[in-house]
């Protein structure tokens, strides 16, 4: 890249600049350049660098989503460097392992070819999570949804959202084998049940949202459809009178200011940051994002827009726009069924969580804790969503379908 | 394009509008919601960017009211420089207690700075630092936020203050031309300077020092709303005017009485010898809906743009029945109103019917002494037509040449007034609204002596009168 | 003082990083308007085409998405060839791609750097399967054929 003419048409270039600009003032503003700095700044670097440039050679596939996600993670960990140098260390390590995480999601996804045919597998090893998670689970921040091994914790339910698209994509697949629209909802209804039980509203109500819109497009049944709908909304009036905590998140959206210093804290905190933000922001250096609670993880937007400004905050929202779009565009493109499925659910997947959260952190929509993909801080949403990347760039690919796997096996592995 | 393909785009049809009210609200909320989250007493940030010095505060004239220094530990200190005297215009700025009046409403421009003040300052920095500026020419140090001029002017103020001393009320004095308050002062009032040593007192104090009462406050309104049955009696076709007034009279099961009997009155003599019992047979013939719309002419129940907050005056919005409704055209009732609207009601008539909007600030200049913004005389509401307000003028010359307003009678100018004494659970508040001179109004003026007890015409229209020759002296000046 | 000179810098640097994020966002969404127009281009291309799987902009010439193939079509550097590509790497007539009873062959021009079929050179001619990578220069087609 060095010794190459410096090419402004291409994006990655802007990034490159971006990443040295914005750390350099990071370094200054924290007064130390040490190992950690040179950490980051190497690391992230050469770690945005090569794994495009991997990409190039390998996948045939969409070259877009890759890039977009290196510009997330990028805002993501000059935020999270500037809040806590050493977190934004880790988090470039967490990078790392998730890029190597997108490379053996996609070997290993492209290998294998009997995915469709594992729907049993799929539901078994979510139930099994969501039992794991029940009996030696920890509640942090009011979630039961976090499993601790030797001081490492993490979220089943992040496995669980992959296993859901694989499923709902299976069971489509092969619905002149065994269709049954009502052991399909009943499945369903238990995944989102167990979310419940967990009190990880945030997740129940992104599977549900997935679920429904697969359901939208594949279902044949389109009176089925609006029975789902109508059941869901009951359930959630149902459920609001009947569980405190969907309650207090209710009230902290519709009235923060009134139990300021209690449940409607972290949200007015957020407020506070947005509108101090204005559309330039503080600059970096200049807010204050450690007032928010959980800042690095489901708070991250709200800090980017203090220091880095509301436009920067329209940008992120752009982005991930620009990645559904992408995404749909692989769906609508894939000649596989299976992948076809696999790749609008992520796709879905991805955009309601980052709906959830950006519309929860803004007091658009209830507040629920989940993470912003590939921005927050955090180990096993992170993998998980590049995993989600990785079967996604499987998907840009030209798979073949299912007649010509018959007599033309093994040509395309060549490449 | 098959089936599953469309649906497919609805589905990211979905998702973008999802997105896309994602960057609407965001811009929404910057635009219209920022400024009062960030200002909420909650907002644990310091108030602004500590590097950019706040900006000053002058009077019409370039009198300079309010300004930042930084201390030794660079540390900013605001200062008020005439402590009490505009406790409620300018309000405070601290860092423990937040922000109140202006400083609150135009924080952002106080401390905003341009881009090019920006880049001066670092450049100017790393000279000095690395003392290259050897022949040591005195760099401003730091940006400096934008200033603001305000409409007021200060000796009218101080003289307001002079008028008023420790009776409790507020007095708005204001151009009804153009809708520039000139002078706006309230008792009991604080001193900025000082607040960390008495805030405990301030704001435990049951008087309520911290409320503006010309914008916040809300009174019974009393014989001053007689302006506005008037108006909507000379609107209105068909209104019977005349009556035969026995000292008091039986509307509804309730008796509405007077000082005395003023026999035989017109519409006329009856706004000059304030007379009850006609204007609560007036009211009667209007109706709730007839007074509702002239009264919502005149920004009740309306939010009127100010740069401070200000509080609606209410016109009850309950089916009243007829003795209510008596007793709300002659202003009791639950009618409630703030002197800064009594203010405006008045500058209406003076105006021919036109209500201006009223303003604080003049202009926002920046540290070179542009302007950046200035505001415009915009007109806030027509309340009736020019001949009916010159009518009303008219009728409002009498009350002071010869009615119960003569105690503001003035040599050789022509004042229009209408006093004001509205009971409540106190002491009675005592009103006095004016303008002058009538031919060509320069001053339009609302005084409010709060449970002072004695009468409109004996205790407010003095006062009126004395600010009216100190304003009009100071124009002519 | 250092902060001072930290906070005014880094309010003007604001505008630098937002500016940088703009554009790239807009040189992606530049790209991937690039792509659609390729899309446009697949309905008039027809079942059988060639399919560009190197990235367009790490080109440094100008090349399409698609080649959509209804007859015979030469591939070269020089202006009478059917597909024109001024890779450096390409002969000026370097190989053809002729249909003949439903079979779609290539065959290389005695090209300097030769022609590649999943990755094994060609000698004379060679029977193009649906799903096959061409390698022409520094640039790989894969070979559509939808029946």
């Amino acid at each position: 890249m060095a010794t190459r003419k410096v090419n402004f048409k291409r994006p990655q270039n802007f990034l490159f600049f971006l990443n040295l600009l914005s750390l350099s003032l990071v370094i200054l503003y924290n007064k130390s350049f040490d190992r950690l700095s040179v950490g980051v700044v190497v690391g992230l670097t050469l770690t945005i660098y090569i794994s495009n440039l991997l990409l190039l050679k390998i996948s045939s596939g969409d070259h877009y989503l890759l890039q977009i996600v290196s510009m997330m993670m990028s805002l993501g960990i000059i935020m999270i460097y500037r809040i806590n140098p050493e977190l934004g260390f880790t988090q470039v390590i967490w990078y790392v392992i998730g890029i190597m995480t997108f490379y053996l999601t996609y070997f290993i996804i492209k290998k294998i070819t009997f995915w469709p045919k594992c729907m049993k597998l799929y539901i078994g090893a979510s139930f099994l999570l969501f039992l794991l998670t029940l009996i030696f689970g920890s509640t942090i921040k009011g979630a039961t949804n976090w499993i601790q091994i030797r001081g490492h914790t993490f979220q089943p339910v992040e496995v669980i959202k992959i296993l859901f698209v694989f499923f709902l994509a299976s069971y489509y697949v092969n619905r002149n084998k065994f269709e049954n629209k009502y052991i399909l909802s009943i499945i369903v209804y238990l995944h989102i049940g167990f979310l419940f039980i967990q009190k990880d509203l945030g997740s129940a109500m992104l599977f549900y949202m997935v679920f429904i819109v697969i359901f939208y497009v594949y279902e044949n049944d389109r009176k089925f459809i609006l029975i789902n709908i109508i059941a869901a909304i009951l359930m959630a009036i149902l459920g609001y009178f009947a569980f405190g905590h969907v309650q207090i998140r209710v009230e902290a959206w519709l009235n923060p200011w009134s139990d300021i210093s209690g449940n409607g804290y972290q949200i007015t905190q957020s407020l506070f940051a947005i509108a101090e933000g204005g559309f330039l922001g503080k600059g970096i250096g200049n807010g204050y994002p450690s007032f928010i609670p959980e800042v690095q993880t489901d708070f991250i937007f709200s800090a980017i827009c203090e220091e880095l400004g509301i436009l920067t905050g329209i940008a992120v929202i752009m982005l991930f726009l620009i990645l559904i779009y992408r995404g749909i565009k692989i769906s609508l493109e894939q000649k596989n069924q299976f992948y076809r499925i696999v790749a609008l659910g992520i796709t879905l997947t991805l955009g309601f969580q980052t709906f959830i959260i950006l519309g929860g952190v803004t007091k658009l929509i209830p507040l629920t804790g989940i993470t912003l993909p590939f921005l927050s801080y955090g180990g096993s949403s992170l993998v998980m969503s590049f995993a989600a990347l990785g079967i996604l760039q499987v998907a840009s690919e030209y798979i073949y379908s299912e007649q010509e796997e018959n007599y033309e096996q093994g040509t395309k592995e060549d490449n | 394009m098959n089936k599953e393909q469309k649906r497919i785009i609805k589905v990211l049809f979905l998702l973008s509008i999802l997105f896309i009210s994602l960057i609407v609200y965001l811009t929404y909320f910057e635009l219209f919601r920022a400024e009062e989250v960030k200002n909420s007493s909650y907002n644990k940030r310091p108030a602004n960017d500590e590097y950019v010095l706040r900006g000053s505060i002058y009077d019409r004239n370039k009198t300079l009211l309010a300004y930042s220094t930084k201390s030794n530990d660079d540390a900013q200190v605001r200062n008020y420089e005439y402590n009490n005297l505009y406790s409620h215009i300018i309000g405070y700025y601290d860092n423990i207690y937040g922000q109140s009046g202006l400083e609150k409403s135009y924080n952002s421009a106080l401390s905003d700075s341009n881009v090019i003040d920006d880049v001066k300052n670092v450049f100017f920095q790393v000279l000095d630092n690395f003392k290259i500026n050897e022949e040591n020419i005195p760099l401003i140090k730091e940006s400096q936020g934008h200033s603001l001029v305000l409409t007021i002017d200060h000796a009218l103020q101080q003289y307001t203050k002079e008028q008023l001393g420790n009776r409790k009320g507020s007095i708005v004095v204001m151009n009804p031309k153009n809708g520039d308050i000139l002078s706006m002062v309230n008792y009991p009032d604080f001193n900025p300077n000082d607040l960390s040593n008495n805030w405990e007192k301030i704001s435990s104090d049951e008087e309520n020092p911290l409320i503006n009462r010309a914008t916040e406050g809300l009174y019974t309104p009393g014989s001053i709303y007689k302006i506005i049955t008037t108006t909507a009696a000379l609107e209105t076709e068909g209104i019977d005017t005349q009556f035969n007034c026995e000292g008091e009279i039986n509307i509804g099961g309730f008796i509405l009485k007077d000082q005395s009997a003023h026999g035989n009155v017109n519409l006329s003599e009856a706004l000059i010898k304030s007379c009850n019992v006609s204007f609560g047979q007036i009211g009667v013939q209007l109706g709730q809906d007839n007074l509702n719309n002239i009264s919502e002419k005149f920004m009740f129940n309306k939010k009127i743009p100010f740069d401070i907050n200000t509080k609606k005056s209410i016109f009850p919005k309950n089916k009243m029945d007829k003795a209510e409704i008596g007793s709300t055209s002659i202003g009791q009732g639950k009618l409630e109103v703030t002197p800064l609207n009594m203010a405006l009601m008045t500058s209406a008539i003076a105006n021919n019917g036109e209500m201006m909007t009223p303003n604080l600030v003049k202009s926002v200049i920046n540290s070179n002494g542009t302007i950046i913004e200035e505001s415009e005389p915009k007109v806030l509401s027509t309340v009736t037509t020019s001949e009916i307000a010159n009518n009303i003028t008219e009728m409002m010359v009498d009350v002071v040449n010869q009615g119960t307003g003569t105690q503001a009678k003035i040599n050789g100018i022509n004042v229009a007034g209408k006093t004001g004494t509205a009971q409540n659970s106190g002491k009675d508040h005592v009103w006095f609204v004016a303008f002058a001179p009538a031919e060509n109004p320069q001053i339009a003026i609302s005084v409010l002596l709060e449970n002072n007890g004695g009468s409109g015409g004996a205790n407010a229209a003095p006062i009126a009168r004395n600010i009216i020759i100190k304003a009009l002296n100071n124009i002519q000046q | 003082m250092f902060d001072i000179i930290f906070s005014g810098l880094s309010s003007i640097f604001r505008y630098l990083f937002i500016l940088l994020i703009y554009l790239f966002m807009f040189g992606i969404i530049r790209l991937i308007y690039l792509d659609i127009k390729g899309i446009k281009n697949k309905e008039i291309r027809g079942n059988t085409y060639l399919k560009l799987i190197n990235r367009k902009d790490s080109l440094p010439f100008k090349v399409d998405e698609f080649y959509s193939l209804v007859s015979n079509v030469t591939i070269g550097r020089s202006k009478n060839n059917k597909i024109i590509i001024k890779d450096p790497y390409i002969s000026k007539k370097h190989a053809k791609i002729i249909k003949e009873r439903n079979q779609y062959f290539i065959e290389d021009l005695n090209s300097a750097n030769g022609t590649f079929l999943n990755s094994e050179e060609i000698m004379d001619a060679a029977i193009l399967k649906n799903g096959d990578i061409i390698t022409i220069g520094s640039i790989n087609f894969l070979f559509v054929t939808e029946q």
